[in-house]
């Protein structure tokens, strides 16, 4: 059992020696807004869809990737009555911890179809952190029962290889296995684009999604 | 105060009464009846007034618990967990996120009738965008409601504001109306209205205070929901107030008659401009006491009338015994009056038959004496003739034809003093030249034998022409300068002046000679009396009186206007003639 454990990883190793990136730019939705100085970034809703704004997209590869044997933990916080991140990407099966850094209370709960969750009032030193296992792919929309218009999106994928934007849109996936694959770029709550693209290994490939 | 007059008095004073009476009848009558309209209008507007500030006050609280009531739906509205159901495809769990979320809003046990509090809520549910009702998975989790009433809460569509409704309900408490309130959800993604919130909310409970005094309530599709109303009542309400309420001018009462209790009702609409069917608020106001309160009004002032009448009954006969004081007086004054006047009237009658007989007597007898004294001077006349008388015969019978020629010139007087006091003499007044006349005059006093014995002065303006008949002006003044000349001492003298004065010719004759003493000079006009100098001076005491009595008819007069020591002077007045008519026709 442990020799066979070793073996994957030295496999994984090799692989990752010949894993290829992907870089390019994701034309993303003009700014409703000026952009925000401190980089914060809000889930904005405009004629039903959500978004951040200002507007970043979420790039990944499609495809079936095995989960990852340690679950991984990633983390949304709640400061000054926002979500933080506002838009957070992880895959299945990811831990995400809601820790609040406001000094007053927060309800963070969800009804949405792929993980509904209810994590009551809790307060600064709220211990252990309330978590949140998601174990289905899907987008889920985070609210707070208390602050009606605190807003968040948290983007469940089944692929550990995705990436957010910067504000300009530019991105880079790394250690990628060479393949086919299909590179998705999520816009928005109704706006996913994608076009597919080859890895051929240790080099790195353009992929624009216009 | 006997007799007609006092009838006539009393009559007076009756009448004074009756017109005071009928005008303070009329005037009290007007003006109560003024006053009491007008009292009665102030008592019905206070009335009126007072039902409106309450039924105001009414709407007040109504409007503020609805407030409270939309605030509260408001709050709900914007609920995370109600967007969250909504918005994130999680409808099964719109119900039950509700009922958290209104777990003190909602009445413990929604069908016990009342809700415990105004503020509580006895159902609710929530529409879809299109305005139909989305049924809740169990009854008991939002309020129980039957099939009928849940459909009344749909909306006809899409609406972007709160609207407020009733909904007619069949309760344990009776017969009631829920007061609903439909808050539209507005997505915080579309800003669309997503869906509606209807919260129904139990009829507030009558006030205490309000008692028995005033009942409001709904008015609803024809139906009247006022609580404590007998069927006979509610069945007349309805019946009398179907047209009034919804077509009535708002704010406009209406009398009617319920269950044979007078009401005052008002009505105005409630939920103006919603989706849910109108209702109006009716309010119900027995009139019974506003009634009873007018009619006392109406008593005391026809009380007040009564007594006013009466003071006015007691005040007007005072005063119309002191008004006919002087009229009575005046009546019993001028019945005396007539009595003396009919007295006087009859001595003067008597008088007047008297004096016409003496004066006809006196002139019958001038008449009757003249002829035998002419005859009698005629005899004498005749022996007188006769040229062999002794001288002393002779000198008797000239002597008494010269009485003769006196009893005659006495008669003459007589006979004109009697026809001027019979009112026979009418003289034909023409213009006479005074002057003239007196310078006539004054030669025949020249002419007498005694002449000489006195001076005459005359202060004449010349043309002195006075109104007057010839014959009697020169009488008047014949025997003034005859008594002048009889009356006067050796070498005395007389004087003649005269002057006009104020349209009078005023002429003055005087002579020296002894005073007249100061008790006869009254008398010296009187007929026959006869100065106590002039018992030897011849004269028979008429010419004075007939002198002035003839002046007088002249329209003047004759006065003694000085007699003093050694002069005595009579004044004559004569009208002057006009100026056109003075030429003289002598």
């Amino acid at each position: 059992m442990k020799a066979s454990a070793v073996l994957l990883a030295l496999i994984l190793a090799a692989v990752n020696a010949s894993a290829g990136d992907i870089e390019g730019h994701v034309a993303l939705p003009t700014a409703r807004r000026t952009p925000v100085v401190n980089r914060r970034y809000e889930i904005v809703a405009t004629e039903g869809v959500l978004s951040t704004s200002p507007p970043l997209a979420v790039v990944y590869l499609e495809g079936d990737w095995p989960a990852p044997a340690e679950p991984a933990i990633a983390r949304m916080a709640q400061k000054d009555m926002n979500f933080l991140p506002a838009l957070l990407p992880v895959q299945v099966g990811t831990r995400v911890e809601f820790p609040n850094l406001d000094d007053r209370y927060h309800n963070i709960f969800s009804f949405s179809p792929v993980k509904r969750f209810d994590l009551g009032r809790y307060r600064k030193d709220e211990k252990p952190v309330p978590s949140v296992v998601f174990d289905r792919p899907g987008l889920e929309v985070l609210r707070c029962d208390i602050h009606e218009h605190m807003r968040a999106i948290i983007l469940v994928l089944s692929t550990p290889h995705f990436t957010l934007t910067d504000p300009d849109g530019h991105y880079r996936l790394s250690g990628i296995p060479p393949g086919h694959y299909v590179l998705k770029a999520w816009i928005d709550s109704r706006t996913t684009r994608e076009r597919p693209v080859e890895i051929s290994g240790g080099e790195t490939v353009a992929a624009d999604l216009p | 105060m006997n007799g007609p007059a006092s009838v006539g008095i009393s009559g007076f004073r009756f009448r004074v009464l009756a017109a005071m009476m009928l005008l303070v009848v009329v005037a009290t009558g007007l003006a109560l009846l003024f006053a009491q309209h007008n009292a009665e209008e102030t008592v019905r507007r206070d009335f009126e007034r007072q039902f409106r500030g309450e039924l105001a006050a009414v709407r007040v609280v109504q409007e503020v618990r609805h407030a409270a009531q939309a605030e509260r739906c408001r709050v709900l509205a914007r609920k995370s967990r109600i967007h969250a159901a909504l918005e994130d495809s999680a409808r099964d769990l719109l119900y039950p996120s509700a009922r958290d979320e209104m777990r003190d809003l909602l009445a413990p046990d929604s069908e016990a009738g009342a809700a415990a509090s105004p503020f509580q809520a006895r159902f609710y549910r929530f529409l879809d965008a299109t305005g139909a009702v989305i049924p809740p998975p169990d009854a008991t989790i939002a309020g129980r409601l039957s099939a009928h009433e849940e459909q009344r809460l749909a909306l006809p569509g899409k609406s972007g504001r709160a609207e407020t409704g009733f909904l007619p309900r069949h309760t344990a408490g009776g017969r009631e109306v829920d007061e609903i309130i439909a808050m539209p959800i507005v997505s915080t993604e579309t800003r669309e209205t997503i869906a509606s919130l209807v919260l129904g909310f139990g009829p507030m409970a009558p006030h205490p205070d309000e008692g028995a005094e005033i009942r409001n309530g709904l008015w609803m599709d024809g139906r009247l929901y006022v609580p404590g109303l007998t069927a006979e009542m509610q069945a007349d309400a309805e019946r009398l107030l179907a047209g009034s309420v919804t077509s009535g001018t708002p704010g406009e009462g209406a009398n009617v008659l319920l269950g044979g209790e007078p009401f005052l009702s008002f009505s105005e609409p409630v939920n103006a401009g919603s989706h849910y069917p109108t209702a109006y608020l009716v309010g119900l106001c027995p009139l019974a006491d506003s009634f009873a309160r007018q009619r006392a009004l109406m008593w005391e002032f026809i009380g007040a009338g009564l007594l006013l009448i009466l003071g006015a009954y007691v005040i007007g006969r005072g005063m119309s015994v002191r008004l006919s004081q002087p009229v009575e007086r005046l009546a019993v004054d001028s019945e005396q009056q007539r009595a003396q006047r009919r007295r006087a009237e009859l001595a003067l009658g008597h008088t007047n038959a008297e004096l016409q007989r003496s004066a006809r007597f006196s002139a019958d007898a001038s008449h009757q004496l003249k002829t035998p004294v002419t005859v009698l001077r005629a005899g004498l006349e005749e022996l007188l003739a006769d040229e062999h008388l002794a001288p002393e015969i002779r000198e008797e019978l000239s002597g008494l034809v010269h009485q003769t020629f006196r009893l005659t010139n006495v008669i003459e007087d007589l006979l004109l003093l009697s026809r001027m006091e019979a009112g026979r003499l009418h003289l034909d007044l023409e213009p006479v030249d005074l002057t003239q006349l007196l310078d006539g005059l004054r030669d025949d006093l020249d002419a007498l034998p005694d002449a000489g014995e006195f001076t005459i002065e005359t202060h004449l303006p010349a043309g002195l022409t006075i109104l007057g008949e010839r014959r009697y002006t020169a009488l008047i003044l014949q025997n003034l300068l005859e008594n002048a000349r009889k009356y006067n001492v050796p070498g005395g003298r007389i004087r003649m002046a005269a002057r006009e004065e104020d349209g009078f010719c005023v002429l003055t004759i005087g002579n020296t000679g002894r005073a007249i003493d100061v008790d006869s000079r009254a008398h010296v006009f009187e007929r026959f009396h006869r100065g106590t100098a002039g018992e030897n001076i011849p004269g028979h005491g008429l010419g004075l009186n007939l002198a002035r009595e003839l002046a007088r008819l002249h329209g003047g007069d004759l006065a003694l206007c000085l007699s003093g020591e050694n002069w005595t002077e009579f004044e004559v007045r004569f009208r002057l003639a006009p100026q056109e008519a003075s030429r003289p026709k002598a």
